[in-house]
């Protein structure tokens, strides 16, 4: 009987061993093959806050390709970071890449899940409220606090109408151009709406008071409104057959700044209200052809700005004699800013040079020969003055 | 004691054969439980052993709806617990979302928000959020009109992205780019094609570095990679364009056949066995053989009046329909092209038809989904309308249908008489991430 209990025991023991050690090259094996899927259940929290802005740091300037896993690993850590450290880590927005930008927001927004209403109030309000910060970190710090207190952020609004956030000054300005039902006085309303035109910088809201404007008797401006450059020498056409022209260097691009005015060239000053300037009608229509225009503005001092342009066709375009853009793009599509490059600006008189590329392509969607231009600051501010030609 | 050492590893491969069966059993229901990418996993559009309900409205058989945080025209995929849309916001469309839906009550699980690093500028029809996302049960890969792609694990982090706008500054178009990821044995495969930079890649599903890139013809295309297989099961990828196809090696971007003719750029191709049905320019529907050498392939038949207009054909058994630029479905034979009858629907269709069970499934714009039977004399079985603009294809998983409209993601409750599919795995969110 004994011996059977040993031999039981043994057996016992025998299979308990046998499964531990079967458990444990099963787990080697595991542990060697299984990939990362779940790799956020092994990161770690950085250990101090110190540690915790070094991560965001690093994210912040992710590289366009290269070092996917490491920021992955960092990510996740930083995700699990604790509320107090939101903010401090939130300030690395501020230069990020572009690539870098998504690396932290998507950890930060995932602390902000994690940790839920422990994220401090006082903190996210005063980071929003300081303008000195980074303007998409601030706005992302206003969707936390709304999130948890929406009466606290829609009094934060009321100072918001000119703030360098423009998605903060669109909802600012929302709620401002809404006062205007709080009063009957047409005058008040109408210097309300003024007021919300000047500070608008998103098109709808801009055509939301132009057309209330207008609905009321009052002028408006739209090319001034959007700074539309409008006056242009325009070149005689070149040759752009076969799409030659785009890249063949033709007299005005070896004469910048250009000095137009001479034979060929035609003065003209757009009375559109988007500042279009229709080559079909100004020139003549014709296919396979390029043309330039040339325009003269005025800056107090020297600045760098954006210039941009929309074109249903290929564009370059010069300052100063420096080409700052080149788009060989055909008749896809077209928009107000479709196009954005930043250039500077000496003081006096600065030269820009269009070249506007229409191709062969015998659609009817396909007969556009056209651009508009404006030079603003990076929220669409107009900058710069233009000198209006001389009256033909 | 080498004995004993033996007896564990003949354990251990004993126990692993048998988890490995179990795997693979669980496996094998996936297809019919998930919904992993536009037009499904195999981007057909088949789901044929699938059962739906044929009526409802905003206020019968609706299982749930979730208003979603920006528009899109992109399709909904369904992976484990979730179902995964997309979408983009703000007036110039620059937000990226990627929105985790619980697939139970439609509660969002987690959200992931990006800025856009690529250009935005899109026609109103469309939206920055226009590709569908596509998983491989463990990760989500999405792709935007701005050329951004982000790879997504189940729990809400950040794998990788690729800001291809920002590696290649001229890709994008401002129509809007719509083709959707395919993953392909550990691949996605991409067509970035524009006017500009204009490319197709193999991606590294896990790391997110490129195995391939290969330069494409300079306009704009909207098609999606097409999976097909090559010969000894190798994976091929067939990528289409007005100017014809190319099938490439899923991993390394080798040319294996190309053909140049006239093709669509907005509807993908079909594969059904060994036969691709394309859709071209000028002929209609082109059907070619597929070779087992991989060598170029036969052109079997073409049918101008198979016309599909802006949706994909679909093509199951012996039987291919397409829905025209009118709204008209036809229905032919993919044996020889043989066209049969006809059935007018109503409408413009952007979204692809897919099957259920024996039903066409085909939405409309306007809201309206035409459940079609899938016969050789095709009848409107039921038409369902709901409010808003749709889109995108549906989804189909569980016998629940998933419809995206511009804002909103309605979940169509399962047949009540149609025995509900579980999902093989309770996959567990990751730790740091938000919980429904």
């Amino acid at each position: 009987m004994i011996l059977q209990i040993r031999e039981i025991s043994q057996t016992m023991h025998h299979n308990a061993v046998r499964l531990f050690v079967t458990l444990a090259i099963g787990c080697t094996c595991a542990a060697s093959v299984v990939p990362r899927v779940a790799q956020g259940a092994n990161a770690s929290p950085p250990a101090n806050l110190s540690e915790a802005v070094a991560i965001s740091r690093t994210l912040s300037q992710a590289p366009a390709t290269g070092g996917q896993a490491i920021l992955a690993a960092k990510a996740d850590s930083l995700a699990m970071a604790s509320a107090e450290m939101l903010i401090p880590c939130l300030r690395s927005l501020s230069g990020a890449t572009a690539p870098g930008a998504n690396w932290l927001r998507s950890s930060l927004e995932r602390i902000v899940e994690r940790c839920g209403d422990t994220i401090p109030e006082k903190d996210l309000e005063t980071f929003v409220r300081d303008t000195t910060q980074d303007p998409r970190a601030r706005r992302l710090a206003f969707e936390w606090l709304h999130d948890r207190n929406p009466s606290l952020c829609n009094s934060l609004l009321d100072g918001m109408i000119e703030d360098p956030s423009l998605e903060l000054r669109r909802d600012a300005l929302n709620k401002f151009l809404a006062t205007k039902e709080d009063t009957t006085d047409e005058t008040l309303q109408k210097t309300i709406v003024r007021k919300g035109l000047m500070v608008a910088r998103d098109r709808d809201q801009i055509d939301r008071c132009v057309t209330w404007l207008k609905e009321h008797g009052e002028q408006v401006d739209i090319a001034a409104v959007y700074g539309f450059v409008r006056a242009w020498d325009l070149s005689k056409t070149y040759d752009n057959k076969d799409g030659v022209g785009f890249s063949t260097i033709y007299p005005p691009e070896t004469n910048n700044p250009a000095t137009p005015l001479t034979e060929g060239w035609k003065r003209i000053h757009s009375t559109d209200d988007y500042g279009t300037i229709d080559l079909n009608r100004e020139i003549e229509t014709q296919k396979g052809v390029t043309a330039y225009a040339v325009a003269s503005i005025e800056f107090p001092q020297a600045v760098t700005a954006e210039v941009r342009i929309g074109s249903p066709c290929a564009v370059q375009v010069w300052v100063n004699g420096i080409r700052v853009m080149s788009h060989e793009i055909y008749h896809a599509s077209e928009a107000i800013d479709q196009y954005i490059a930043s250039a500077t600006f000496q003081p006096g008189t600065n030269s820009v040079v269009v070249k506007c590329c229409q191709n062969e392509q015998t659609e009817p969607w396909a007969a556009d020969w056209k651009f508009q231009l404006r030079v603003c600051d990076s929220l669409g501010t107009p900058l710069g003055v233009q000198r209006l030609p001389d009256t033909p | 004691m080498k004995q004993f050492l033996a007896l564990c590893v003949r354990d251990f491969f004993q126990g692993a054969v048998a988890f490995m069966f179990l795997l693979l059993a669980a496996n094998a229901r996936l297809p019919a439980a998930d919904w992993l990418a536009f037009r499904g996993a195999d981007g057909m559009g088949i789901a044929a052993n699938e059962k739906m309900r044929t009526s409802w409205s905003e206020t019968e058989g609706i299982a749930w709806r979730a208003k979603l945080p920006g528009k899109g025209v992109s399709s909904p995929i369904v992976v484990g617990p979730l179902v995964v849309v997309t979408a983009s916001s703000g007036p110039q469309e620059n937000r990226l979302h990627v929105i985790a839906l619980n697939r139970n009550d439609g509660s969002t699980v987690w959200h992931r928000q990006f800025f856009a690093t690529g250009r935005t500028l899109c026609h109103p029809t469309s939206a920055v959020a226009a590709g569908t996302p596509a998983s491989d049960g463990k990760r989500i890969v999405a792709l935007f009109s701005s050329c951004d792609l982000f790879a997504i694990d189940l729990g809400g982090g950040l794998l990788w992205q690729r800001s291809l706008a920002v590696e290649r500054p001229k890709a994008g178009n401002d129509i809007g780019m719509a083709s959707s990821p395919r993953i392909i044995d550990g691949t996605v495969v991409i067509q970035i094609e524009s006017q500009g930079d204009s490319f197709a890649s193999g991606i590294d599903v896990i790391t997110g570095e490129d195995r391939w890139t290969v330069p494409r013809r300079k306009a704009a295309n909207w098609t999606t990679p097409t999976a097909i297989v090559g010969s000894n099961g190798k994976a091929h990828v067939l990528l289409q364009d007005r100017a014809g196809v190319e099938v490439r090696s899923a991993s390394s971007g080798a040319l294996v056949w190309e053909l140049l003719s006239q093709m669509q750029s907005i509807p993908s191709a079909s594969v059904r066995g060994n036969v691709v049905y394309l859709p071209s320019e000028n002929d209609g529907i082109v059907a070619l053989t597929l070779s087992a050498s991989d060598e170029k392939p036969q052109r079997t038949w073409a049918s101008v009046k198979l016309s599909p207009g802006s949706a994909s054909p679909l093509a199951w058994n012996e039987q291919i329909a397409c829905v025209n630029r009118a709204g008209v479905l036809t229905i032919a034979s993919s044996v020889d092209g043989t066209v049969g009858d006809q059935v007018r629907l109503a409408g413009q269709f952007w979204a692809s038809p897919i099957l259920v069970g024996k039903l066409i499934v085909a939405v409309n714009r306007e809201g309206t989904t035409f459940l079609v039977s899938a016969g050789e004399k095709p009848e409107i079985i039921a038409k369902n309308i709901l409010p808003g603009t749709f889109l995108g294809t549906p989804a189909i998983a569980d016998g629940s249908l998933y419809l995206r409209s511009e804002d909103s993601l309605w979940k169509i409750a399962a047949d009540p008489t149609a025995q509900a599919i579980t999902s093989p795995f309770t996959r567990p969110l990751i730790a740091g991430s938000a919980t429904p």
